[in-house]
């Protein structure tokens, strides 16, 4: 067994002395550093761009509702809960996720995230959070770590209800990740609900994450 | 069993032939319409190609630039020269946290160094997690497809698989059957205590790994276990953050048609503060295994661009009518036949550069514009020149009397009416094997025409 700092010395020099045998020269790395800085919001949000974004959602059967202000979003919220007869629900470390949360009112269990166990979580039905991004030519949602705890309530419960601001819609993928950071140590994509095809190529929706996705736009009153 | 045979057996299996075509036919449409979403697909594959190009060239610039990026982030990384040596370094991360389940998200590289034996042969328990892996690994077999690992089975066999292995009611139905998996998989999930996933790619800018999925298990084998061990290739990093774009609008929609995966995962070290979701560690294993031999000529190299899509698998009329098991490798199809000789060395996999009618569809289909019957040629050239002793001098003696006899007009014009006159066919038996050579012609063109001429001259 080698050392590990033999090994990455093995194959830093099996890499310099292969390409040194198949290029006579080699040209110089493009140049490095950080990618140009992202365009300004391209259409800016607009109407189109809008209107994209919830097209795309619906093409990968995700549900979405617009909103205007944060009553009628509680409003919205508690009927999207009760439409999937979710009783337990959790929702992340967002300030406008707990309190519409503990606005709610009776007929929900609000489980306490930082207290769950693996199988109390198991056990909720849904999971609310809120997005960062949505990305209208995909209908995708951004979420990233730093800036709420969202990782294991947009995935564990089999109801996803996540809130975006109508003005954080991006046009592309390219314009989303020049707005992301990395000090997230997680950034999750997310476009419809999980989903397999392989049994047979035959799709089926909900097998490992949430069946249900549901988005709040939301919309300044 | 070689090749041969294992394709004869395949050709002979109704139901296997019956899944293969359904899949591929149905993956090459929506491949199709997919594509039609994205206004400039050529220059997509252009600029993807060039990305990897730039990156392979300086390969060792950019592995450096990623690791320091990513240790700076806080995750370990671990380098391997060969696939004991990647084996040996999982297995160790496993032992020293005492870890006993093991969730594995789909990684053809852990296929490739064969890892679940390895870890297996220490005790431990490797779960697959994605529903087609978890299919194949209850079923004793690998998996036939890069995307999708069940494509040779029907719901029929997996429904009769799960009765038996899972003690669940037999059912045809696909959402039921999926549903037993998740709940099976639920329970091991809850008590996992490692987890193993693949990278797509890497980025050196960033130090980031970035895992593309549709059901999520990827993310729930990358969240819910204390230590994530990820297993990548030395050819998946990538210059810069932005360059993900790119490759972005590429392999969702080669691989399985879709605009955009359910799932893209972008981890860039471990959790920062003790009350950060996810992992506390996080290990990047770097895996070389005959990679860096290829970068030794422009031909090989490009096999390194290669971005596990699949699509030249659904394209290959070879792979579409045997499946990926008659291969005898973890890697099927055209980039399998191009990828297994060189990483399993020719010895191994010598029948697989022949393995294709050459007809180009893959080199079509492929996001990355690698070049696979180039590269078909250049290892069958490879075999024919390892091969020593007696075939070898008989051929290079057939070779050079063809050469004569063809430079020499009434040479060749003697030797034809000879073999016309005996029904003499050249002995090329391994091409005669599966193709008909039509017979020689009665009469040449040349003594026709000569005939024809005195024809026409006598009335």
């Amino acid at each position: 067994m080698t050392r590990p700092d033999d090994a990455r010395r093995a194959i830093l020099r099996a890499i310099r002395e292969n390409l040194a045998r198949g290029e006579a020269s080699r040209p110089d790395p493009l140049p490095g550093g950080s990618p140009p800085d992202p365009l300004p919001l391209r259409a800016g949000s607009s109407q189109g761009v809008r209107t994209l974004f919830t097209e795309q959602l619906a093409a990968v059967g995700a549900q979405c509702t617009p909103v205007c202000g944060e009553a009628e979003a509680g409003r919205a919220l508690a009927r999207t809960l009760a439409g999937v007869h979710a009783r337990r629900v959790v929702g992340s470390d967002a300030p406008l996720v707990q309190r519409l949360l503990h606005a709610l009112g009776d007929g929900f269990v609000l489980e306490p995230l930082d207290r769950l166990s693996r199988d109390e979580l198991f056990a909720c039905d849904a999971g609310v959070t809120t997005a960062q991004w949505g990305i209208a030519e995909t209908g995708t949602l951004v979420l990233e770590s730093a800036r709420e705890k969202s990782r294991l309530l947009s995935l564990v419960p089999p109801t996803h209800v996540v809130l975006l601001s109508a003005g954080c819609i991006c046009e592309s993928l390219g314009d989303a990740l020049a707005r992301v950071s990395v000090a997230s140590h997680a950034i999750t994509l997310i476009t419809g609900p999980s989903r397999t095809s392989d049994i047979e190529l035959t799709p089926v929706v909900g097998v490992h994450g949430p069946q249900t996705l549901h988005v709040l736009l939301l919309e300044e009153a | 069993m070689s090749f041969e045979r294992s394709a004869r057996a395949a050709l002979a299996d109704e139901q296997l032939r019956g899944a293969l075509r359904r899949a591929t036919t149905l993956f090459g449409e929506r491949r199709r319409a997919a594509m039609a979403t994205l206004p400039d697909w050529e220059g997509a594959r252009d600029r993807a190609r060039a990305i990897k190009d730039e990156t392979l060239l300086h390969l060792d610039r950019y592995l450096e630039e990623f690791t320091a990026n990513a240790e700076r982030a806080g995750a370990r990384v671990h380098w391997a020269r060969d696939a004991a040596t990647a084996c040996e370094i999982i297995g160790r991360i496993a032992a020293e946290r005492g870890a006993r389940t093991v969730v594995k998200s789909k990684s053809m590289a852990s296929e490739e160094i064969h890892l679940n034996a390895a870890l297996a042969a220490r005790g431990l328990e490797p779960v697959e997690t994605d529903l087609g892996e978890y299919i194949v690994q209850l079923a004793g077999e690998g998996p036939s497809h890069i995307v999708a690992p069940a494509i040779h089975k029907t719901r029929g066999q997996i429904a009769a698989l799960f009765a038996e292995k899972l003690g669940v009611e037999p059912s045809d139905d696909v959402a039921a059957l999926a549903a037993a998996a998740r709940q099976t998989l639920r329970r091991r999930f809850a008590e996992a205590d490692l987890g193993i996933s693949g990278v797509n790619f890497a980025v050196a800018e960033t130090g980031t790994i970035l895992i593309v999925e549709n059901e999520g298990n990827a993310r729930l084998t990358t969240t819910l276990p204390r230590t994530h061990v990820a297993l990548m290739g030395i050819e998946k990093v990538i210059p810069r953050f932005a360059d993900l774009e790119v490759f972005l609008e590429l392999l969702p929609r080669s691989g399985t048609g879709q605009r955009m995966t359910a799932y893209q995962s972008l981890l860039t070290g471990a959790k920062r503060r003790p009350d950060d979701e996810g992992p506390e560690e996080l290990h990047i294993v770097v895996l070389d295994n005959g990679r860096s031999a290829m970068l030794a000529s422009p031909v090989t190299r490009q096999t390194l661009a290669c971005i596990r899509c699949g699509a030249c698998l659904n394209a290959c009329p070879v792979y579409r009518q045997i499946g990926g098991h008659a291969y005898e490798s973890v890697y099927a199809g055209p980039i399998g036949a191009v990828l297994s000789p060189q990483l399993f060395g020719l010895a191994r996999s010598s029948e697989l550069p022949y393995a294709s009618s050459l007809g180009g569809a893959c080199r079509d289909v492929c996001p990355v514009k690698i070049d696979i019957p180039a590269l078909l040629l250049h290892l069958r050239a490879e075999v024919v020149g390892r091969r020593a002793g007696k075939g070898g001098v008989l051929e290079r003696l057939a070779f050079s009397s063809y050469a004569a006899v063809m430079a020499r007009p009434r040479l060749f014009e003697w030797v034809m009416r000879a073999a016309r006159m005996l029904r003499i066919l050249p002995p090329i038996g391994a091409w005669t094997k599966f193709r008909d050579l039509r017979p020689l012609a009665p009469r040449s063109f040349r003594e026709q025409w000569r005939a024809g001429l005195r024809d026409q001259a006598a009335p």
